[in-house]
């Protein structure tokens, strides 16, 4: 009973991501949506199948590396695009912008 | 041999509300703004693509489809990585 809460939790955390990456004004702002959302909704399915699955703890093992794996991977690629972008000339909508203070 | 169909379980209504919300994603890719925008759905609908096939896996109970699914990880990963380098290089 306990992986079909985790199953419910994961899946409303990717709707609202992606209702967040349809609604939000800005490059910035949607890619904030996109990967906080991603990654819990993806890490919570993933505890949820690695309870639900009836084989060996061997194959068990694999959904928490794969688990890992995106808890590594989706905020270092969101970063790199993140710093892409502004190297890139898009400038975010803000009243000020702390980060151009820095990098002129 | 799929034993079961794939509407029975929960978990397969699960695969069926990430294809629709997939679905809803591919309009960002079409109609964004700058280059930026289109990189962030592809990455998102990557990582939905990822948890589908993890999913069908154990439905379908053959478990070598995991391994596929985190081949799928990585190659996102190296392309987002290189799709990045390519926006910071073009003024």
């Amino acid at each position: 009973m306990i992986e079909y809460l985790f199953l419910l939790l994961g899946e409303a955390i990717m709707v609202f991501g992606a209702l967040g990456i349809l609604r939000f004004p800005d490059v910035y702002t949607r890619l904030h949506a996109a990967t906080k959302c991603d990654t819990g909704g993806a890490m919570n399915i993933l505890i949820a199948l690695a309870i639900y699955a009836d084989t060996s703890t061997l194959i068990k093992l694999k959904f928490l590396v794969l688990a890992f794996l995106i808890a590594m991977i989706n905020p270092m690629v969101s970063h790199a695009i993140a710093r892409g972008a502004y190297k890139y000339g898009i400038k975010p909508e803000v009243v000020v912008d702390m980060y151009a203070w820095d990098n002129p | 041999m799929v034993k079961e169909s794939l509407l029975v379980t929960p978990f397969g209504w699960g695969v069926l509300v990430l294809m629709l919300t997939s679905l809803l994603l591919t309009y960002r890719i079409i109609r964004g703004p700058t280059l930026a925008d289109r990189i962030v759905g592809l990455n998102t609908i990557t990582t939905k693509v990822v948890v589908i096939i993890a999913i069908l896996a154990v439905i379908s109970e053959e478990y070598a489809l995991i391994d596929l699914s985190i081949v799928l990880l990585m190659v996102n990963a190296v392309g987002g990585l290189i799709l990045a380098k390519y926006m910071e290089v073009e003024r």
